[in-house]
């Protein structure tokens, strides 16, 4: 067997696509890869332009880079990250995988003939399964990346990730000098609604609470589980009217919350600390400091108030 | 750990094979891309796997940094490492020919990447009458926490790579990027034996 024929023998096995163009877009040469996966008839191919044999290419991209092959002489790639596929052909999992059409990382080389370009050879992987595994991947990180954040019970931001948003939301308020304003508040006699109602109880309280206080927030709003029946709010660009005016939105809707649990009535009220940030305020466990200080004189003034820090300090 | 310090003979030889692949690069990138291209005089250094991330020196602001290999002959092989800056993202379409919706703005830096790289690397490799072949562009990620965790969190298996920085400039788009070619250790020999044979035929 001579040379020749040991390699039209291999281009015909390989499991890659190899298209060959003239510099007019025609097809001059492809091999079994294509042949049986497009389920077309070599001789209603060959001579023909690529756009009649494969309608869906799209043609001015198409053309486009075929001219930075041409033009640069150099090797121009296309990943089915950034396009799925170009041809649209079968593949060889369309039972355990959700892809429609086999995804492609096709490789576009300049074909030269006495160092001048006569062709183009595309080649044409199957990659649907690397495609299916690495969006398997991504969704399984992006599920690890908010469980991460979420509080399991609740289903709002767990501490971490609140204050991560905290430390941001301030040093953006310190640069530009905007308002921002912090709600902490929490359930008064906790450890009281647990004994009466068990755990259960407690838990079923705490979701709602954080289910309702959700309603009342704005998109911007940052709301989560500050500890155990602890939650803080950020209130970017809100100043202290704005935030007394959420704080007691939240005081009186959560005192008039019914929770019902196991036949029975569970009431609840809740103690609401408020701060703004203040010019001396370096840090922003300085704001949390003053919100929680703001928030025990709430529940030592005899509990479901609300009790604010202002700017200068003082409390309203 | 060695040290492969060039000579200062291998060092002006290396510094006038990519001055010419340059001169000669920008002059296709030009004609293709249809707008005068700028290359900076390229530093040439040799960095450690630690320092690595440092050199490159990736802004608060990078947004995208692609990866591509290349392979010639004589062992000569390395990594090219395209880095952007978010202003420079801005009009890439319209620089590369294409309308803005026949292509996702990843694909436009990975596309630039590869005509960048490539058309530097061919005409450097007919210099050393060497040929390279690439691996596809990789975007190894698209913002500056990613980028340096990227590099960070690799344990490398090289201590020390030989690195030519060359900064483009396309000053009708306002466009700025580095392209940073990285000859990994083993490697590097290979490159000093080709200049060699360079200075040995003057």
């Amino acid at each position: 067997m001579s040379l020749e024929s040991y390699c039209a023998n291999i281009v015909d096995r390989i499991n890659t696509g190899v298209l060959i163009l003239d510099l007019d877009y025609n097809i001059v040469m492809w091999n079994r890869f294509l042949q049986v996966h497009s389920n077309k008839s070599t001789e209603n191919v060959i001579d023909k332009s690529v756009f009649d044999v494969f309608p869906e290419l799209p043609r001015r991209w198409f053309e486009r880079k075929l001219s930075s092959v041409i033009e640069l002489n150099t090797q121009s790639f296309c990943s089915w990250e950034q396009r799925h596929h170009l041809f649209e052909l079968p593949h060889t999992r369309p039972i355990t995988t959700d892809s429609v059409y086999m995804a492609q990382n096709c490789t576009f080389l300049p074909v030269l003939d006495d160092s001048k370009i006569t062709n183009i050879c595309l080649l044409i992987e199957d990659v649907t399964d690397v495609y299916h595994y690495q969006t398997k991947l991504n969704t399984v990180l992006e599920q690890l990346a908010l469980s991460n954040r979420i509080d399991g019970l609740t289903q709002i931001f767990n501490r971490k990730h609140w204050e991560e948003c905290l430390a941001k939301e301030f040093s953006r308020a310190r640069r530009y000098d905007h308002g921002l304003a912090l709600i902490m508040f929490d359930l008064d006699c906790f450890k009281l609604l647990n004994d009466t109602f068990g755990h259960q109880g407690g838990d079923k309280v705490l979701i709602k609470v954080a289910s309702l206080v959700q309603t009342l927030l704005r998109a911007c709003d940052i709301f989560g589980r500050y500890g155990g029946e602890e939650f803080a709010i950020i209130l970017p660009e809100t100043d202290l009217t704005g935030a007394l005016d959420v704080a007691e939105r939240v005081r009186r809707s959560i005192a008039e919350m019914i929770v019902e649990f196991q036949d029975e009535i569970i009431h609840a009220s809740v103690s609401v600390g408020v701060a703004v940030i203040n010019p001396a305020d370096t840090r922003y466990e300085d704001l949390i400091s003053n919100t929680d200080i703001a928030l025990y004189k709430a529940k030592n003034a005899g509990r479901n108030k609300v009790f604010a820090i202002n700017e200068l300090d003082e409390f309203v | 750990m060695s040290n492969f310090n060039l000579t200062e003979d291998q060092q002006d030889c290396l510094q006038e094979l990519i001055n010419v692949a340059m001169g000669q690069a920008s002059d296709q990138l030009a004609r293709y891309l249809d707008t005068f291209v700028y290359l900076k005089v390229p530093s040439i250094e040799q960095v450690s796997s630690q320092s690595l991330i440092g050199t490159l020196n990736p802004s608060d602001t990078t947004v995208a940094v692609v990866s591509q290999g290349f392979f010639g002959y004589e062992g000569i092989r390395g990594e090219a490492l395209l880095i952007y800056q978010p202003k420079d993202s801005d009009k890439l379409a319209d620089l590369l020919g294409y309308e803005p919706d026949e292509l996702s703005v990843e694909e436009q830096i990975i596309d630039l990447s590869s005509i960048l790289t490539t058309t530097f690397l061919n005409v450097f490799a007919s210099q050393i009458e060497n040929q390279m072949s690439y691996s596809a562009p990789r975007l190894l990620a698209s913002h500056k926490g990613a980028i340096s965790e990227h590099i960070e969190q690799q344990s490398y298996n090289w201590d020390l790579a030989l690195k030519v920085k060359i900064t483009y400039q396309v000053t009708d788009y306002s466009f700025n990027c580095d392209m940073v070619l990285l000859i990994p250790e083993s490697a590097i020999v290979n490159i000093t034996d080709v200049l060699d044979r360079i200075l040995a035929s003057f």
